[in-house]
């Protein structure tokens, strides 16, 4: 059971302009300025839940995360983790919960995952038995066993993951913070780590709290979503609710056999994509028997398929409105999508009309 | 405890293993033990072939204080420098969230997290100095000055630790620590010299603010049955202090970890 009430936490930040001369200003007079990183965050997670955290990078994700974790204090607000305020980082509770992230770790560089196995074992005084009997079950599901006697650094970005997971559940933790677990991983690596995420949650009755730049991830993990932007919550609730109430049109590509007029189309739903012959259309709901009818009858197009919009592009659109809302005068932290999503996020910009 | 002792062995044989990772370095890294412990003597050797005294001191005390600097010097290097740089990295890096998570007391986690095995022969090279310097004097010490010289010894070295986590704990706040570290060092190899050979200032600096005399002067003197109760005493008292004092800075400090981005 996790549970966040009215969470704050604010960074105390250096901030100077570029140059060599704001350099030397700064070493006489400092600027700072305060970063809200969370602002007055409320959530609970039962047991066993799957939940999925997702917001725009310097949403504050990963600082809630590590606050949940016990490694940074809040500067307000309540949190408990299994009934344990989780900064007075009390054994009882290290020794339930783990976090994993996708960009640091925690095995030993020059020798083989076994090695840092030993050392948690001894960390986290696991009995002989369990130890032996948990690490068979991690290698048995991750397939770990040609892994565990290669030295680290010889692992690829996988294999490493991989065993960073099996670093972590070492000591049968029943809450997993999950930070980006799947960040750099290629598509059959990141259903492997998805699958064994899973298993563990249902096997252990583990609560699991995730972050993740794929949609596919959260979209395959996690019936429950919270959104986080600018250290606000702006959604807590299942995926299909958070699609209806942000975006209810329905998402339909076709191929095209025969031309269609320009005109025709555009009464039929507004075109996103086109590319060739292929073509997808956004369609309300309730016109959507009405439109499929007439593509499949009088407009003869082929491999029709319906969908519900993309949860990337709803994102896309929450947080542009959030940033709407910033320009109004809310309070400022970067919530800037990094270069390659940019392009994608001011299309979709545009698309909303925002 | 018997969990700390276990996890210490557990730091111990995987610092070892690390060690052997690279071969090459293994072999250069036994090689360059021994040449520093025969750098070190050289210019006690040099200063005594022109006099047989200084500050007070014969060649075979002076012996006695160089063996005591080795000793400790071997535990710093071999244990507390490398946990220590150790940290630092951590601390810059964002992986010292790792340390926190884990259901042990950090500072004892970190403390003990990098051991240089071959630090060990400066350390038996230290325990032959003092057999040769007792031979050179022509009798081995009394057991009052043996039990007192080796609880000293243990002192010192934790007076050495308690400095160290100072100014680790330092590392929370600047983040870039790696000068004063080599700084630390430098005014560390003051402690090869008897703090006699200091006057004034300098000699309450080394004694009081960065205590050199602490980790290799007194407990040379206490083997030396050179010592009277109220230093050692004091000495015992003063170590006890900075254990407190680095123990409360480290965990103000641990507050102010700001873990590193994602």
């Amino acid at each position: 059971m996790i549970r966040a009430r009215e969470l704050v936490k604010h960074f105390r930040v250096h901030k100077r302009p570029p140059g060599f001369a704001s350099a030397l200003r700064s070493l006489v007079r400092r600027r700072y300025e305060t970063v809200k990183a969370v602002d007055g965050v409320t959530f609970s997670i039962e047991r066993g839940e799957r939940v999925g955290f997702l917001g725009p990078n310097g949403a504050g994700k990963t600082t809630t995360l590590k606050v949940l974790a016990g490694l940074l204090h809040p500067t307000s607000g309540e949190v408990e983790v299994d009934g344990f305020v989780p900064f007075r980082r009390q054994t009882e509770l290290l020794e339930r919960i783990t976090l994993v992230m996708g960009q640091k770790s925690q095995l030993i560089w020059d020798l083989p995952p076994s090695e840092t196995y030993a050392l948690n074992r001894a960390v986290f005084d696991v009995p002989d038995a369990q130890f032996r009997q948990t690490l068979d079950e991690l290698t048995e599901l991750l397939e770990l066993a040609p892994l565990l006697d290669k030295p680290t650094r010889q692992l690829s970005l996988g294999e490493r993951m991989k065993c960073e997971l099996a670093a972590a559940l070492l000591h049968r933790p029943t809450t997993l913070f999950l930070d980006e677990p799947t960040i750099g991983l290629d598509v059959a690596m990141q259903l492997a780590i998805r699958d064994f995420v899973r298993s563990y949650n249902q096997r252990h009755e583990a609560t699991v709290l995730l972050t993740s730049h794929y949609m596919d991830d959260v979209v395959a993990l996690c019936p429950r979503i919270i959104v986080i932007d600018h250290g606000v919550l702006i959604h807590d609730g299942d995926l299909k609710g958070l699609v209806k109430t942000m975006d209810p049109d329905k998402r339909v590509s076709f191929t095209i056999v025969d031309p269609i007029a320009g005109d025709a189309l555009a009464k039929l739903g507004t075109v996103l994509a086109r590319d060739g012959h292929r073509l997808t259309l956004r369609v309300p709901e309730r016109e959507l028997p009405g439109v499929v009818g007439h593509l499949l009858g009088p407009l003869h197009v082929a491999d029709l398929a319906i969908e519900d919009p993309p949860l990337e592009e709803i994102l896309r659109v929450m947080f542009g409105k959030a940033r709407e809302g910033e320009a109004n005068g809310a309070a400022a932290v970067d919530a800037t999508p990094p270069p390659g999503k940019r392009a994608e996020a001011d299309r979709a910009e545009e698309e909303a009309g925002t | 405890m018997v969990r700390y002792l276990r996890l210490v062995l557990v730091q111990l044989r995987i610092s070892a293993a690390a060690g052997m990772a690279y071969r090459a370095d293994f072999i250069i890294e036994g090689v360059m033990a021994v040449a520093w412990m025969a750098l070190t003597l050289l210019p006690l050797l040099v200063l005594y072939d022109q006099r047989s005294a200084v500050a007070g001191w014969d060649r075979s005390s002076a012996l006695v204080v160089i063996a005591y600097f080795l000793g400790v010097r071997a535990v710093l290097e071999g244990v507390v420098s490398p946990s220590l740089v150790d940290l630092v990295e951590r601390i810059r890096s964002g992986a010292f969230d790792y340390v926190l998570l884990k259901p042990v007391d950090a500072q004892a986690l970190i403390s003990a997290s990098r051991f240089e095995p071959w630090k060990i022969f400066d350390l038996l090279g230290a325990l032959a100095l003092v057999i040769y310097a007792f031979h050179a004097r022509g009798g081995p010490p009394s057991a009052t000055g043996l039990a007192v010289g080796a609880l000293l010894f243990v002192n010192g070295v934790l007076a050495m630790y308690a400095v160290w986590i100072l100014c680790a704990a330092a590392a929370f706040w600047v983040v870039r620590l790696d000068n004063l570290t080599y700084l630390l060092g430098a005014i560390f190899d003051v402690a090869r010299w008897p703090i006699h050979v200091f006057r004034g200032l300098w000699r309450m600096v080394f004694t009081f603010v960065i205590p050199v005399a602490v980790m290799t002067t007194f407990p040379a003197m206490a083997l030396l049955d050179d010592l009277d109760a109220r230093t050692a005493i004091a000495t015992l008292a003063g170590t006890a202090a900075l254990l407190v004092v680095s123990r409360l800075v480290w965990r103000t400090a641990i507050r102010s970890y700001t873990s590193a981005s994602s």
